[in-house]
């Protein structure tokens, strides 16, 4: 049975985009027929993350407005044959999608794909609204910055209310916390916000830490999900999640946060 | 005791009666009061020009309560009828008018203004006694915490408490509109309890909590951990900045005694 995923977080800017793109290549990785659907209609990003920008024919709207049919639209990638893109219109507006047109879209996926992870835009409106609103699960992008933690619980107010899952009285959508963009020595100076402060405040489980990386940035430009740089520890951490989000009891590993030991800063700086 | 989980009704706003010609439902709206202190003369009038000249866009659209306590003068209704029209030329909207007698509640009436119920500050203990315009920037101040007019519930339903056992979100609010809200999970920042009755979390409490909403002043307020924003007992609130750190982050209960506000540590 399909497990459709949704990556929001209210606020703009903490890293859903990369989320949706790293861990859907990371459930790919593992053999999971995974599809990544972008939802930020008219801020099309996901398909540059994804390195497939060039490729976009037909798109979301498209197919939910019947102008092509699906198989058009979905984008294959090149990397892993598992995993593929629905990319969005970038002219049109968040009121292309409907949520019958939505819900018809996800059933067919749910035939083809083990993972459909759907990419929400920021806010709570429409676009993020029918982003969340099929999912079976949620997992909340959190920076550690008090505005970013109040919007994401504000998110998963929403997600237990104004869902599918909440109007059949399933209890709304379980959410994971996705803490990224931690650096903890910004943390140690006591200018980021602590796991534990965020853990207490939005009790929901942790999903994973991404750390503060500039392999995330260089991946999101190069248009590869960052879970491929298997040497950054972004890329570790993201894989870390892929395996508890598919069930797996992986221990939340502080080693991916520390700093670099001796020897790799003394590579570091003759490279 | 009903126990209810957040969803579906999350926002507060209840359950709607389809295929009826009307629905009735209990409101809370904002409104400003203006403590009028003697007459409605020239020195009233400058004292509340400047004071819009401070904060222009504070009275745009505000729904305005005169509040009548310390104005005995104002009985005629030619005097609402003239203050109304007073305040319009200045662009404000009185709705009502509170603490006032008898004859002033009639008078007020006739000028096709509401009389509406209690709902005072939190006593702020001050030296001194405080000048006309700092009195009236402190009941202007903030949104009041006010009973919502309500539309009567059902005379059988005497009470219901409602418990909730998911966390309060930010935004989310609950409205427990016949008795007591008890919540055992944590109320976040941004978050909003309202109760007729008594209020319990077993938990921190970082949003709002109201109780005794309709005036109720025997009302309640128990906490595991108080971190709210604001809290109100039937009217009368404290927000966090007026809080004793005493008191904060403690296991708590608030209450009223004589019209003051007060917090003591549960043991």
């Amino acid at each position: 049975m399909a497990k459709i995923i949704v990556v929001t977080s209210g606020k703009g800017g903490v890293g859903k985009t990369t989320s949706t793109a790293a861990i859907g290549a990371g459930l790919a990785m593992r053999g999971k027929k995974t599809v990544v659907i972008d939802f930020d209609v008219g801020l099309r990003n996901l398909d540059m993350i994804m390195g497939c920008e060039r490729r976009v024919v037909f798109d979301f709207i498209n197919v939910i407005q019947g102008d092509a049919k699906l198989k058009q639209a979905l984008i294959t990638d090149r990397r892993l044959e598992n995993l593929a893109v629905l990319p969005t219109s970038q002219t049109r507006d968040k009121d292309a999608l409907t949520q019958e047109g939505v819900g018809k879209v996800l059933d067919e996926l749910r035939k083809d794909f083990d993972y459909i992870i759907c990419d929400s835009p920021a806010g709570i409106e429409r676009g993020a609204h029918l982003a969340m609103y099929y999912a079976d699960e949620a997992v909340v992008v959190t920076n550690p910055e008090v505005s970013s933690v109040r919007d994401s619980d504000r998110v998963l107010g929403l997600l237990a209310s104004k869902t599918r899952r909440a109007e059949k009285g399933d209890g709304g959508v379980p959410a994971h916390l996705l803490l990224s963009r931690y650096d903890p020595a910004r943390v140690a100076r006591g200018e980021m916000m602590k796991m534990e402060d965020i853990l207490e405040i939005l009790s929901i489980p942790l999903l994973g830490i991404i750390p503060e990386s500039p392999a995330v940035l260089k991946a999101s430009n190069l248009g590869t999900p960052v879970t491929f740089d298997t040497k950054s520890n972004a890329g570790r951490a993201y894989e870390d999640a892929v395996s508890r989000l598919i069930g797996e009891q992986v221990e939340m590993k502080m080693q991916a946060l520390e700093k670099p030991g001796l020897f790799s800063r003394l590579l570091r700086r003759t490279a | 005791m009903q126990v209810r989980s957040l969803n579906p009704e999350v926002d507060g706003s209840p359950v709607s009666v389809a295929d009826r010609p009307l629905q009735v439902r209990g409101r809370s709206f904002t409104a400003v009061v203006l403590k009028l202190n003697g007459a409605a003369d020239a020195g009233f009038y400058g004292a509340l020009e400047s004071l819009m000249r401070q904060a222009p866009h504070f009275f745009v659209n505000a729904p305005l309560v005169i509040d009548l306590a310390e104005a005995p003068g104002l009985t005629e209704k030619a005097d609402f009828v003239k203050l109304v029209r007073d305040m319009r030329a200045r662009r404000l909207s009185v709705i009502g008018v509170q603490n006032g007698t008898a004859d002033q509640d009639i008078a007020a009436f006739g000028a096709g203004l509401v009389c509406l119920q209690g709902g005072r500050d939190a006593q702020v203990p001050r030296g001194g006694q405080p000048s006309k315009a700092e009195d009236a920037a402190e009941e202007t101040r903030g949104p009041k915490a006010r009973a919502p007019e309500p539309a009567q519930p059902e005379p059988e339903a005497a009470s219901a408490t409602i418990v909730v056992t998911e966390p309060v979100r930010s935004g989310q609010r609950i409205f427990a509109d016949r008795g007591d809200l008890i919540v055992m999970a944590p109320v976040s920042s941004g978050a909003e309890l309202i109760a007729h009755g008594n209020i319990h979390v077993y938990g921190p409490l970082r949003g709002r909590a109201l109780a005794g909403v309709n005036g109720d002043k025997t009302a309640r307020i128990f906490v595991q951990s108080l971190e709210a924003e604001l809290v109100a007992i039937a009217g009368l609130y404290q927000t966090s900045d007026d809080l004793d750190p005493s008191v904060r982050r403690g296991r708590v209960q608030a209450f009223l005694r004589d019209d003051t506000l007060c917090f003591e540590p549960l043991k």
